[in-house]
């Protein structure tokens, strides 16, 4: 709870000084780490409340395993990654200061990182699968900041609005699933979901909807493509966006949600085949990468390829595995995303190939990210070892072909994470190195330690995967990873991993042209090609509508008028009327109205022959007043009123526009075509018929004046405390029109402002 | 003649006629908004009109003294945003419904139950609703009006911003002529 609250706070300690901002969020992430590490330790705990009784909606939170999980990971993880940034962030901040020019005190990034973490502990906890979209989407918000971060780079603000939209379309997918389960069964809350739901093509489908949302949050295939481009992200966002968060995000949903996909065996082959081919994928590129942050990312898709891979094997294994490595990826990821940071900042370089033999130099750094690197890769005495371990465990009990499958897969992390590491810190030594700042090295040793010591001493990490496990399967798991010093299947095929890895490392020469192929056809065949199609054509649709319709002003009105006018037509023309037309009497009483009225008429013919827009705009305002005085006449001082009101202020809003636009222009833009005259004038006689035919015809109906409706309504009003019909009804009876009516003035004013004041609110 | 006051609020051209009655009526029209305001459920009038009234309040002193002297001695700055607080308040109402189990746009106390009166003015959640639509218009006509003053006061001092405005217009222009 305490993480939700926290990016306010750091925003507040930041803008009154901005050097509080990073202490203050780093302890608050600290200390919501703590709290989560008591309140699992005690049990955990729950919160239910109904926030919006009448639509069902309840603010549903528990520390469940899996909430316990995910949430340490976010403030655990946050807390390492804030400390990291406290330093990082200021020589950033440096450089893009040098190469732009303007200062920053980057606020924002805390604010930011913290409101992500406070979603993201929110979406661990989240019973509620409306809530859950809510928390969802905050996280998206707050990723799109983030990978923008440095906003005056094109490439950043592309990355963050593909993030944006590919997460936001998809977490449409989740409302949808979400609304169809409560469609069917009357309920969001996913555990009294679990217990209704029966196998069946309404689990499939809606499961599947929310699973394709976790699918490409966790930027599995076919929607890897928006996670390497994140990487224009500052590098403590990126190592927070792979190992704790946003991507984290996606499994943890469908950790879940899990229920009621294992309810499903379509859906659970689905997760197989697609973490199968993101292991492949993200693997086989990785291996092809030369910048340090691109090839970690690609590992990230294939890692979470393997967690997505273990839930599609199912059994307790498969859930138990998937959340144990989701806690060991996430230390090892997050630390070697952090060593490259760190090695980026010593040496100004970001490829491989520029740098190398950094471990003498370095050498604290190489130890701890050897050993985040040795966790990746499974190596023993290493928390990763077991990761494989139940690995092969939940691929073993499925059957031997799947053995193999993971067996490929361990062989290609092996590889990558191989690449990554002695790339950097082994070979001879290139280029040159300045010492990094303690508090780069500091958070790397500690995650890298931790590894270790996950390797040692298994069992709490164990029992912590067991808990998030169980919330996954719905049942108890016991599974216990340990060393079993035998000649044991797993151990075998971990001996495997290493023998196959070795070669596959000697051999780079031979397949290294096949995989720069590979990575090639996704560049040009891929889904991003798909996406950037896509966003090229909504553009170019959007700029044909906007060409057709808001062309000039008179285009714009005319495609409003034109079709209602014809469309009502029709419909009048359609509906017998037999004596719907009465022509009234007038009386001596009528005088003044006809007299307002006749004003009206006056002044909107006159306005044919009006020159110049002054007085344009000038007769066109007297015709609004004429208009205004029949109303006053007509019995509706509410209406002339508003009308009179109105008109002054339009009139002057207007004149003060054409003193905006150049001399020249307005008097060119007075000479109007014939043909224009032409246009113009039918526009206005089919707008004009329909009003009179529409008003004449409701007119001669009495008794839409009297009894009926009208009488009701002046019943209804003093019960709602109301002496004045129409207020009643604007503010009470019809408020969600008025409500509607009144954001679009705000949004003009926005429009305004954007339009003349570069978008400040005056 | 206000009119043309508009066109040209440079000194000189208004009266010191109109800057007289500008000045008298400013705070009197104040008050006629508010009073619409809060009589709008047993009288004529309503949120929207009182923000109009009001801010036309505002818009004569621009028309009389010109922006600058308004600026300087009304606090007009950042009038705007009231805007959209006005419509986080007309939501912010909408939404106490949905908290207490009741639909959206739900006013309290219930239709027929007691009220407590201040004077005319009855303490009900649609009185504040109003106030949030007041506010809204308001916002809206004063901040419309003043960023409209500004990018005049610009363009006669000749800032190069705007050139870029006028150059968007001709071209439009241009281009409408050539394709009638």
């Amino acid at each position: 709870m305490l993480a939700v609250v926290a990016a306010p706070v750091a925003a507040l300690s930041g803008s009154l000084r901005p050097g509080l901002a990073a202490p203050v969020g780093a302890g608050i992430a600290g200390l919501a780490a703590v709290a989560t590490l008591v309140g699992w330790l005690s049990g955990g705990g729950a919160v239910d409340v109904a926030w919006a009784p009448s639509l069902d909606l309840r603010f549903a939170i528990e520390l469940d395993g899996l909430a316990a999980l995910y949430s340490l990971l976010a403030t655990g993880i946050g807390f390492a990654v804030l400390v990291y940034s406290s330093r990082y962030l200021p020589l950033h901040l440096e450089h893009e200061r040098e190469a732009t020019g303007t200062s920053d005190p980057g606020v924002r990034f805390y604010f930011f990182i913290l409101l992500f973490m406070g979603s993201m502990v929110g979406l661990a906890m989240a019973q509620d699968l409306i809530l859950v979209f809510v928390f969802w989407d905050l996280t998206a918000i707050a990723s799109y900041y983030l990978i923008g971060f440095d906003r005056h780079k094109e490439e950043s603000r592309a990355s963050a609005l593909m993030a944006l939209l590919v997460t936001g379309i998809t977490a449409v997918l989740l409302l949808i699933g979400a609304l169809v389960f409560y469609a069917a069964y009357g309920t969001f809350s996913i555990p009294e979901l679990v217990e209704l739901t029966e196998p069946g093509a309404l689990v499939t489908l809606a499961g599947g909807l929310i699973a394709v949302a976790g699918l490409a949050k966790s930027a599995q295939v076919p929607f890897q493509f928006w996670l390497p481009r994140a990487m224009a992200a500052p590098t403590p966002v990126s190592a927070y966006l792979h190992s704790a968060a946003m991507v984290a995000a996606g499994v943890l949903l469908i950790g879940r949600v899990y229920p009621l996909l294992q309810k499903s065996e379509v859906l659970l082959n689905a997760l197989l085949v697609i973490g199968l081919l993101s292991i492949a994928v993200g693997g086989i590129i990785a291996l092809t990468r030369n910048v340090m942050k691109q090839l970690l990312a690609y590992s990230t898709i294939s890692q979470y390829g393997y967690v997505v891979f273990m839930f599609g094997l199912g059994g307790e294994y498969g859930a138990m595995a998937a959340s144990f490595y989701v806690i060991a990826h996430a230390l090892s990821k997050s630390a070697l995303f952090l060593t490259a940071g760190a090695v980026t900042e010593a040496t100004h370089e970001t490829e491989i190939s520029r740098i190398g033999g950094l471990a003498r130099r370095m050498p604290l750094l190489a130890a701890a990210s050897g050993a985040a690197a040795a966790g990746l890769a499974a190596l023993p005495l290493t928390i990763g070892f077991f990761k494989d371990e139940l690995l092969f465990d939940a691929a073993l009990e499925r059957g031997a072909p799947f053995a193999g499958l993971a067996l490929l897969a361990a062989v290609l992390t092996l590889a990558y994470t191989w690449r990554f590491w002695s790339g950097v810190f082994l070979g001879e030594a290139r280029g040159h190195a300045e010492r990094v700042p303690w508090a780069l090295v500091a958070p790397v040793a500690v995650l890298g330690s931790l590894v270790l010591v996950g390797g040692i001493l298994v069992e709490p990490f164990a029992a912590l995967a067991r808990d998030a496990g169980a919330a996954s399967f719905d049942a108890p798991v016991e599974v216990e990873p340990a060393y079993h010093l035998e000649a044991s299947p797993e151990n075998l095929l971990a001996l495997a991993t290493y023998a196959i890895g070795a070669l596959v490392i000697l051999s780079r020469p031979i397949w290294i042209g096949a995989a720069r192929a590979f990575a090639r056809a996704g560049e040009l065949a891929g889904p991003e090609r798909a996406y950037n199609a896509a966003l090229r054509g909504l553009n170019r649709f959007s700029d044909f509508i906007h060409t057709i319709e808001v062309r000039d002003l008179r285009g714009r009105v005319a495609t409003i008028l034109v079709p209602s006018g014809i469309l009502v037509g029709l419909g009048i023309l359609a509906t017998p009327s037999g004596d719907v037309y009465r022509v009234g009497e007038v009386t001596g009483d009528d005088v003044p109205l006809v007299l307002a009225l006749a004003a009206a008429a006056i002044a909107t013919v006159a306005i044919i022959f009006t020159k110049k827009h002054v007085t344009l705009v000038l007769v066109l305002s007297s015709a609004g007043f004429a208009t205004a005085v029949a109303f006053a006449f007509f019995g509706a001082p509410d209406v002339a009123l508003v009308a009179i009101l109105i008109e002054t202020l339009i009139t002057l809003l207007v004149l003060g526009t054409l003193k905006l636009i150049p001399r020249k222009v307005l008097e060119s833009g007075a000479r109007i075509p014939v043909r224009q005259v032409w246009r113009k004038g039918s526009v206005a006689a089919v707008a004009g018929a329909t009003a009179f035919v529409v008003a004449w015809g409701t007119l001669s109906q009495p008794s839409a004046v009297e009894g009926g409706a009208a009488a009701r309504l002046t019943e209804l009003a003093p019960e709602a405390h109301a002496n004045d019909v129409v207020t009643v009804i604007l503010a009470d009876f019809r408020a969600l029109d008025t409500i509607g009516e009144v954001t679009v003035v705000a949004l003009v004013l926005l429009g305004v402002a954007t339009l003349l004041f570069r978008g400040r609110l005056p | 003649m206000t009119e043309g006051g508009k066109k040209a609020p440079v000194e000189g051209v208004t009266s010191t006629l109109t800057q007289v009655i500008a000045k008298v009526l400013l705070v009197p029209t104040l008050m006629i908004a508010v009073a619409t305001l809060f009589k709008g459920y047993a009288q004529t009038g309503d949120g929207f009109s009182a923000g109009v009234i009001a801010a036309l309040a505002i818009v004569l002193q621009y028309l009389a003294f010109g922006r600058e002297v308004v600026e300087r001695y009304l606090p007009v700055q950042g009038l705007g945003t009231l805007s959209w607080l006005g419509l986080l308040l007309a939501l912010g109402v909408a939404a106490v419904g949905l908290f207490r189990g009741d639909a959206l746009f739900t006013h309290y106390p219930a239709p027929g139950a007691e009220v407590i009166h201040i004077g005319t003015v009855e303490v009900i959640t649609a009185v504040l609703f109003d106030v949030g639509i007041f506010l809204l218009v308001f916002g809206y006509a004063v901040g419309a009006v003043r960023i409209i003053a500004g990018v005049i006061q610009r363009q006669e001092s000749g800032e190069p911003e705007e050139e870029a405005v006028y150059h968007d217009t001709e071209e439009r222009l241009a281009r409408r002529e050539e394709r009638a």
